[in-house]
């Protein structure tokens, strides 16, 4: 087959698709600029696509050839669709899942079938072929590659489906949110980098929280109650380090093991006297309410300053882990332990480390959570939980350590947080939103972190 | 038996939770005699059984190794037992076989899908679980918005716990003795193989892809199951309270020494580990800390979560000390020392004199760990058991009958330890265990059910009854 009979073909293909999205357009009355521009992106989009595909099947046609005149025979070579079909058979089976729910959703959902779901479904397409292509080139970073492809489809079919999606106010909460989660990963990113994991975050942020509130209310000082809080966060991660360094394989288990501990106890003090049992009342000073809450302000701008500590915290462990002997030895601990140990990297020092880190981070989140909600409330960690883990994995950074980065976790944390912003527009319900967010996350993780087969391991 | 105690070195790991499940059983008794009642045995197998299933059910898959933690356990069983409620509730299933076979085919597609992914997408199995946990845990709540419906008028009388020869009973005893009918087979075997060492099974010519869909499909199994006796515990549908069973269920196996890195595990750990946190709860109860009662309960699943994992990282040093001691030799030992202490708190002192101090010197000659000492003592409390046991005739309103129970079990108690001390004593390279051994194992288990199957009086014989009839 000739390239210039494909590229005729490619070229109606792009025009009948977005000839019937323009048409479909006018149909449902939506203003003409809007239909023009994304007709125009629809027909761009198909003819890129169209033609990466076409140079693909001509270059292995021209390979082909090459490699029947060396042989000089006319061997049983697959023809070029057989090829073309096994080398991209992901690619492919995840379009034809996203087509068939959306022939579905089409037919069982009243109104769904229109004019703005399919410039949504061919954004959709558009992207799942830009990475499935563009993935190959990038090797070093796949995974906050696909991320931000993601991120970046997120947001436009966000922008286009839901109303108020790109305002100030909803970018502003997206942040916050993302603010606080993000401040959550930051311990289990550093420990995940170990090879270990740390599921008393969720534990460690509720203590904080409710924790904070009874100090404050015995009449110490906020600030000095702040850094106590801190102060205890280290402890307890520390404690976590100590106790999983020799129980590596199951740090799982202690940390959570930990958190039970340190949730019970700390709702032990704070009801003693008390006639409410797990609630703590009291008053949240200006300042943190000021920090953490919507209407907050950063030095006059509009803004709540906790974006602004979470940006700072962000490059600060970009930059250090790329930069700084701590950060390299970080990753060379989790890469191989024993060349780590050669070089004379003490890992019980950075183990423990890393957990005490995590504490700290996790009360910290837990005080700007009071900060944010203006009372204490035990269960206030429990959606952390998982979505640490979630943001961690869906950024790409390695459970088994030594691969990864703060800076991949900050992409999970944007996935995540866009993902449910968009969702809650669209107004499904929480049960809904998390039902999506569990058949996400798999086959985002698919895309990046299959390990090899057994065969190549031996 | 003897086949298992023959390894017993490799089977340290027992210690552990027989020993907890002894110091809290004989806490529990003290705290509370209703324990030993038939009706209060019914209630407690009613309530654990869920809890042993769901850790079965997660055991199968921790053997396989790749750190599989099936965090969906909880969630899974949420959701079986909400499309069940929902599915009688629609009039489509109602008699028992439709209703187990549904249970079954959900457990086992859900876990055979998962399987399904980690063997061909190759995704860590921890990732796959997680998003499992998340995917479910939503759905649940779209089947069943709250908490409510029924279940068939079948299954609603087997949540009453009246007896200990419930139908929940015979499902924990059966897939019990199912799970060890498995682990005696060549399959088991490349599962431990594929934990423990994945390559070396995949060289040696296992099919480690069956293998691993094979363990979840029981795991599947043991899932329904779960499911099963969860929803005629609760007699109803709840979406999102069958998702604390993951946490607890993991606490569970580790306290039953399975290995999370997979290889190691067994179904008398697994079973005693969720027993212990049955009973840690149960004992907390007891002790009625009032409003912060469900503090004091997770502090104390922390603590001793934690505490129960250190002492598998001390095991291997003081395994020199204990190699002697094997795990089924403890296990009657002590169940002879809670014996005795069950009939000091179930026995009626205040009535016929006081007979029960044999109950009292069965745990001090325990801990004094001396064969000699009890032997001197136990003629002494066995002449005064005799004694009583003639002078009880003349107690009146038949006391004779109620005191023939706990004085013959006693004394066969007495007689086991001192057997038991002697034989621990001389067996210190861990032999396989003697014909006395498995008598006197055969004969304990023997008493026990002969105590519990008579309902209308309390267990151990033990003058309870009339002693709350008297106040």
């Amino acid at each position: 087959m000739g390239i210039s009979v494909l590229k005729w073909i490619g070229l109606a293909l792009a025009l009948i698709v977005s000839a019937a999205g323009i048409g479909l357009g006018f149909w449902q009355e939506v203003p003409a600029q809007q239909v023009i521009f994304y007709g125009a992106a629809t027909f761009a989009l198909v003819v890129w696509a169209w033609r990466y595909y076409t140079n693909r099947w001509a270059e292995d046609a021209v390979v082909k050839a090459a490699r029947h005149e060396g042989e000089g025979e006319t061997g049983e070579e697959p023809s070029a669709w057989n090829l073309f079909l096994t080398k991209n058979r992901a690619a492919i089976i995840g379009l034809l899942v996203l087509l068939a729910a959306f022939g579905i959703a089409s037919i069982t959902v009243e109104g769904f079938f229109s004019v703005l779901n399919i410039i949504s479904l061919l954004v959709l397409v558009g992207l799942t072929v830009f990475s499935a292509v563009m993935g190959k080139f990038v090797v070093e970073h796949k995974s906050a590659f696909i991320g931000l492809t993601v991120l970046v489809g997120l947001f436009v079919v966000g922008a286009l489906k839901v109303d108020g999606f790109v305002s100030g106010v909803n970018i502003k909460s997206m942040l916050l949110f993302a603010a606080f989660l993000g401040l959550a990963c930051v311990g289990q990113t550093l420990v995940a980098l170990l090879g270990g994991l740390d599921l008393s975050i969720p534990f460690v942020i509720g203590a904080a929280n409710v924790g904070l509130l009874y100090i404050m209310g015995l009449g110490m000082p906020s600030w000095l109650a702040v850094i106590v809080i801190l102060l205890a966060g280290a402890a307890i991660g520390w404690i976590n380090g100590i106790l999983s360094y020799r129980l590596q394989g199951q740090a799982l288990i202690v940390t959570l093991g930990v958190g039970f501990a340190v949730s019970g106890l700390t709702q032990i003090v704070t009801s003693l006297g008390s006639q409410f049992a797990g609630n703590v009342f009291g008053v949240v000073p200006h300042w943190l309410t000021n920090i953490a809450a919507m209407n907050g302000t950063t030095f006059g701008l509009d803004f709540p300053p906790v974006i602004l500590i979470w940006v700072v915290v962000a490059v600060v462990l970009i930059v250090g882990m790329k930069n700084t002997v701590y950060g390299r030895y970080l990753y060379a601990l989790g890469g191989n332990r024993t060349s780590a140990a050669r070089i004379s990297i003490s890992e019980r020092r950075y183990w423990v480390g890393m957990f005490a880190i995590s504490g700290v981070m996790s009360a910290l989140t837990g005080a700007l959570l009071l900060g944010w909600s203006g009372g204490g409330f035990i269960d206030v960690g429990q959606p952390y939980l998982f979505m640490t883990l979630a943001a961690v994995v869906v950024g790409g950074t390695s459970l088994l350590g030594g691969h990864g980065g703060y800076g991949f976790t900050v992409i999970g944390v944007l996935v995540l947080q866009v993902l449910t912003s968009f969702l809650v527009g669209l107004g499904l319900s929480y049960q809904w939103q998390q039902f999506i967010f569990g058949l996400l996350i798999l086959p985002m993780v698919a895309l990046y972190a299959r390990s090899p087969h057994i065969r190549s391991q031996i | 038996m003897t086949k298992s105690t023959g390894s017993s070195a490799s089977n340290t790991f027992l210690l552990v939770p027989i020993i907890l499940f002894f110091a809290l059983l004989i806490v529990a008794v003290l705290r509370n005699q209703n324990l030993l009642t038939s009706a209060g045995l019914g209630s407690a197998v009613i309530v654990a059984t869920p809890l042993i299933l769901a850790t079965y059910a997660l055991m199968a898959q921790a053997i396989a190794g790749r750190g599989s933690i099936d965090l969906s356990i909880g969630p899974l069983i949420g959701f079986i037992n909400v499309t069940l409620v929902q599915l009688y509730g629609a009039d489509i299933i109602s008699s028992p076989v439709p209703f187990f076979l549904a249970a079954f085919l959900l457990g086992i597609a859900y876990q055979l899908a998962m399987g399904l992914i980690i063997v061909f997408v190759r995704v860590q199995p921890i990732i796959v679980s997680l998003s499992g946990y998340l995917a479910l845990s939503g759905i649940n709540l779209v089947i069943l918005e709250r908490p409510g419906g029924t279940v068939p008028e079948w299954m609603s009388s087997w949540g009453l716990g009246m007896s200990v020869f419930s139908p929940v009973a015979v499902i924990l005893v059966l897939s019990t003795l199912a799970w060890v009918l498995f682990s005696r087979s060549a399959f088991f075997g490349h599962l431990r193989l594929m934990g423990s060492d994945e390559r070396a099974a995949y060289a040696s010519g296992v099919r480690i892809g069956i293998v691993r869909l094979g363990a979840h499909v029981i795991s599947g199994i043991y899932a329904a199951l779960a499911a099963l006796t969860y929803t005629s515990l609760i007699g109803s549908g709840d979406p999102s309270q069958g998702t604390t069973y993951t946490l607890i269920a993991i606490t569970a196996l580790v306290l039953g020494g399975t290995s999370l890195a997979g290889g190691r595990g067994g179904v008398v750990g697994s079973l005693l580990g969720a027993v212990n946190i049955y009973l840690i709860g149960f004992v907390l109860g007891t002790l009625n800390f009032g409003a912060v009662q469900s503090f004091v309960t997770d502090l104390s699943y922390g603590v001793i979560l934690v505490l129960s994992l250190l002492l598998t990282v001390v095991l291997p040093r003081i395994q020199n000390v204990v190699r002697g001691i094997s795990p089924l030799l403890l296990f009657v030992a002590l169940s002879a020392v809670a014996g005795g202490v069950a009939i000091h708190s179930t026995y009626d002192y205040s009535a016929p004199a006081a007979p029960a101090q044999s109950s009292t010197a069965a745990p001090a000659a325990a801990t004094g760990g001396e064969a000699g000492a009890t032997v001197v003592k136990t003629p002494a409390n066995l002449t005064q058991f005799m004694f009583e046991d003639s002078g009880a005739e003349l107690g009146g309103f038949g006391a004779r009958s109620t005191l023939a129970g706990p004085l013959t079990l006693g004394a066969v108690m007495l007689l086991a330890l001192v057997i038991l001390l002697r034989t621990m004593v001389s067996q210190v390279r861990a032999k396989p265990a003697s014909l006395v051994v498995s008598i006197v194992a055969a004969c304990v288990v023997a008493l026990g059910v002969y105590a519990v199957a008579r309902p209308s009086h309390p267990v151990a014989g033990g003058a309870a009854a009339p002693a709350q009839a008297e106040q």
